[in-house]
């Protein structure tokens, strides 16, 4: 099992190689110089000798390769360089910003888990009728737009009931609105995916077997279906959280939450490349680790996979 | 005594009927339909022009003169929602055409060739599935500005990676057919198999990705607009109009409702199309039990 | 005598088509009985509706189901589960697929002595595939590392654990060599002595069903053609019965 899990991890570095590789090359490839843009936006019109004095000194005037070496040293080391905005350094404005976008997203990672369960056993289990009216709502919910849905959240139970308040200072009581927000949907989405994988099990002829020996329902579910779709289900619950993740910027940004995604959205109008870049890769690392979480999970619920490694 | 033999129905009845059991596919249809009409309906019903400001008639409920009420600006909230139509959906139509290009000769060749190029060509895929799509397209929005056409480069740069691998899986599915595999054996050539026997199979479950994933592309690039690093104003766009709306909407609830409710009706089409495609395709029904 | 099962009239269709018709036959208590027809005949949609499992498109139009005087058409889902398993239980044609396959041997024959409401579910289990002639230390195994004729036994084993008072194999020895055939049959037969439930053996192979039964009855394209006794098919005045045992002569001369 060590070893296999060592053989996935390896099997991993050229995907994270070329992940950092890609990060880099957005900026390096980006239209505009970013020590031109650097030096308009403090204000200063530079001349061509004084850019190319510069590019020498920052490196620029080496070659890709070179250069991306050199981002890699530096960013193994935690160093992004300092923001173009704020002058502090990116890695102090990703540690200040990202608690509040880890503790939404694994809200809301939790609550679209619990929603997904609900809905699709939901489905599954009831009679036609309701089974139909579940499918119906799932659509509806998977097809509204997050940022309309927060609005209108806001609208209900900041403007209505007053029950909630827009510019909260980021208490627990301030997470409700925006988790609920970023569930819904992706719990609606995979709600419909629970639902799908459930229902093909059930055309499966060991499903068959096992009503005819008279098993409940719910142990049919428990003992003979979860097993296998668990895996997979795993597999949708962490990719939905590279949604999440996405989704968190929008909400964020109406519900002030005072996360990662007001920092990004900030970065992109003021062209603030090197906190831009230092998302991608922070925000790309962290997807890829649940996703190799999720991957494990899949290779030790299947009985033929586990199998194999114990014997390798 | 034979009174359930089947009735021999014409193919158009039986569309029909089959219609009226996929009621979902048929209400997508119908919503998909409605906003081609809409977005058509200029060239016969002129509209007040979208980008005419009336600051004396600022955020004023839906009235005979304005049937859906005016934005902050004054400008007739009807007339900039149908004049979204185009743009909303035509900019997710577009990143939908850009991402297939991508994607389907992508996936085509990796699921044909197999092996080496395969393994590459999936690779290089994967290290952009490895960061979050949205996020993926930020950075890409960041570094090349904020507007309509970055948006659409960036959802489409985040989004064509996913596609190819559904569309190599449905080549793989393909060439396992035992068709496939006779034609390969009687010696036809790679291309002649690609057109003639894998592209037919792979085609019916390719329309329900597309129409899926056209919902998908919507739902993201009018985020973007709606945060402001996609459409500008003074675009019409629904998800910019309601970034507008945001500061106002408690005063013009309309403002809130028609750009919105758009949206959603726009991506439930989309989604019902898909659904119920997939449904179409898949009967198998499960053991009662 | 006493009838254990009674299908009568029993009409099914699909999409408007009709795929049984008016079928009509009694099983007595502890009698054992082949239900014989060439490959879509219906043969495998008579045993699903017998155990309550068709799926859409797939409805019963007409007919009665008897199992102990009541029709089972009319049951509900609980009183369909108390039935299915220690009443009457099927074999299904495909035992490859017909197992979990996340699960261990153990624990599915486990569940099934669970149902059957036995003391010792495990000695019960181990006991079983004693019976078929199965090491134990199946039960740790998972069914894709098991053979055809393996998983077949194990389902034979699975339906000596419930001891149905019906049961319904489905073509238990389709695609097995003649060597494990004979021992699957074996293992039939010793569940069936064992328990004394009724049987209907289902099989488009007359030599396999002469093997557990001496009755069986034809079908042909949906519709119960006789009920005879085995050794008298071949002086059967209807041709398809007739092909079905020259086929099978043919066979046994040819081997
Ligand atoms: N779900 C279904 N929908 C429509 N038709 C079906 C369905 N299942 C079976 N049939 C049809 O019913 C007929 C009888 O099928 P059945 O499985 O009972 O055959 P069988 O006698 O068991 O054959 P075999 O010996 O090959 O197992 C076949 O013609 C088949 O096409
Ligand atoms: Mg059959």
């Amino acid at each position: 099992m060590i070893k296999y899990l060592l053989i996935r991890l390896a099997s991993a570095l050229p995907t994270l190689l070329g992940m950092t590789i890609v990060a880099f090359a957005i900026v390096s490839l980006a239209p505009g110089d970013p020590i031109e843009q650097e030096l308009r936006a403090m204000g200063i019109v530079p001349t061509i000798e004084d850019l190319n004095a510069l590019r020498a000194k920052y490196g620029l005037d080496k070659p890709f390769i070179y250069r991306y070496f050199d981002w890699m040293s530096r960013a193994v080391q935690f160093d992004f360089g300092t923001s173009i905005a704020t002058g502090r350094t990116v890695i102090n404005e990703l540690k200040l910003h990202f608690p509040a976008t880890f503790i939404l997203a694994i809200s809301a990672l939790f609550g679209t888990i619990l929603i997904s369960l609900a809905l699709g056993i939901a489905a599954v289990a009831s009679n036609q009728n309701i089974a139909s009216f579940l499918r119906a709502l799932t659509v509806v919910l998977v097809s509204i737009p997050s940022f309309w849905l927060a609005l209108i959240l806001i609208y209900i139970f900041v403007f209505y009931f007053g029950w909630a308040r827009l510019v909260g200072d980021g208490s627990l009581r301030d997470l409700i609105l925006p988790v609920v927000t970023l569930s819904l949907g992706s719990g609606a989405a995979l709600g419909r995916v629970v639902y799908e994988r459930i229902r093909a099990e059930m055309c499966e002829d060991y499903v068959r077997l096992a009503i005819a020996k008279g098993v409940s329902p719910a142990k049919i579910l428990l003992r003979h279906i979860t097993p296998r779709i668990i895996g997979p289900l795993a597999t949708a619950w962490t990719n939905a959280l590279g949604a999440l993740l996405g989704g968190a910027v929008i909400v964020e940004s109406i519900f002030g939450w005072p996360g990662l995604g007001q920092l990004i959205l900030q970065a992109i109008s003021q062209r603030d490349f090197p906190i831009i870049q230092a998302y991608l890769v922070f925000m790309g690392l962290g997807f890829f680790v649940t996703s190799l979480i999720a991957d494990i999970i899949v290779i030790i619920t299947d009985p033929q996979l586990r199998r194999k490694n114990s014997h390798e | 005594m034979n009174n359930f033999s089947a009735k021999k129905a014409n193919p158009l009845q039986k569309f029909i009927f089959n219609l009226k059991k996929h009621s979902g596919l048929s209400i997508g249809i119908i919503i998909l339909f409605a906003f081609a009409l809409i977005s058509l309906s200029p060239l016969f019903i002129t509209y007040i022009e979208p980008n005419k400001m009336d600051l004396l008639a600022r955020l004023s409920p839906p009235s005979s003169e304005h049937i859906l009420g005016t934005d902050h600006l004054g400008r007739d909230v009807l007339s900039r929602f149908v004049a979204a139509v185009p743009v909303s959906l035509g900019a997710a139509l577009f990143a939908m055409v850009v991402i297939l290009a991508i994607s389907l000769p992508w996936g085509l060749i990796a699921g044909i060739m197999g092996g080496r190029v395969d393994a590459i060509m999936m690779r290089m895929a994967d290290i952009i599935m490895a960061f979050p799509t949205l996020i993926f397209a930020l950075a890409i929005i960041g570094f090349m500005g904020a507007s309509l056409e970055a948006s659409i480069i960036g959802v489409a740069a985040a989004w064509w990676p996913s596609n190819a691998r559904m569309i190599r899986a449905l080549v793989l599915a393909a060439k396992e057919r035992e068709f496939v595999r006779a034609a390969r054996l009687a010696g036809a050539s790679d291309l002649r198999i690609v057109f003639r026997h894998i592209m037919p199979q792979i085609l019916p479950p390719l329309t329900v990705i597309i129409s899926l994933e056209t919902a998908s592309v919507l739902l993201a690039l009018s985020s973007l607009s709606f945060l402001g690093i996609g459409a500008q104003p003074p675009t019409p766009e629904w998800g910019a109009m309601l970034n507008e709306a945001r500061p106002f909407f408690n005063q013009a609830l309309h403002m809130l409702l028609v750009p919105g409710l758009a949206v959603t009706l726009a991506v439930l089409g989309l989604n019902l199309v898909g659904e119920g495609l997939r449904h179409l395709l898949d009967q198998r029904e499960p053991y009662k039990w | 005598m006493v009838n254990a099962l009674l299908v009568e009239g029993l009409s099914l269709h699909a999409n408007g088509q009709l795929l049984l018709n008016n079928v009509s036959f009694e099983l007595a208590l502890g009698e054992r009985k082949g239900l014989i027809g060439a490959s879509g005949c219906g043969k495998s949609l008579t045993a699903s509706a017998i155990c309550g499992l068709l799926r859409p498109p797939l409805s019963i139009a007409t007919g009665q189901i008897i199992l102990d005087g009541r029709n089972i058409l009319d049951f509900s889902k609980k009183e369909w589960r108390a039935v299915r398993g220690r009443h009457i239980f099927q074999i299904f044609q495909s035992p490859g697929t017909a197992l979990t396959l996340a699960m261990r041997i153990g624990p599915q024959l486990i569940e099934a002595a669970e149902i059957a409401g036995v003391k010792n579910p495990k000695m019960t289990a181990i006991k079983a595939l004693h019976d078929v002639e199965l090491d134990e230390n199946i039960t740790e195994f998972f069914p894709y590392q098991l053979s055809g004729g393996m998983k077949q036994r194990v389902l034979i084993a699975m339906a000596l654990i419930l001891r149905p008072r019906i049961l319904i194999a489905d073509e238990p020895t389709t695609g097995l060599d003649v060597l494990t055939e004979y021992e699957i049959l074996s293992s039939l037969n010793t569940m069936i002595e064992e328990t004394g439930a009724s049987l209907l053996f289902i099989s488009h192979d007359l030599r396999v069903v002469r093997n557990v039964a001496q009755r069986t009855l034809v079908m042909h394209e949906g519709q119960i053609l006789e009920e005879t006794q085995v050794d008298m098919l071949m002086q059967s005045s209807y041709k398809h019965s007739k092909s079905l045992a020259k086929a099978a002569a043919r066979l046994v001369h040819s081997c």
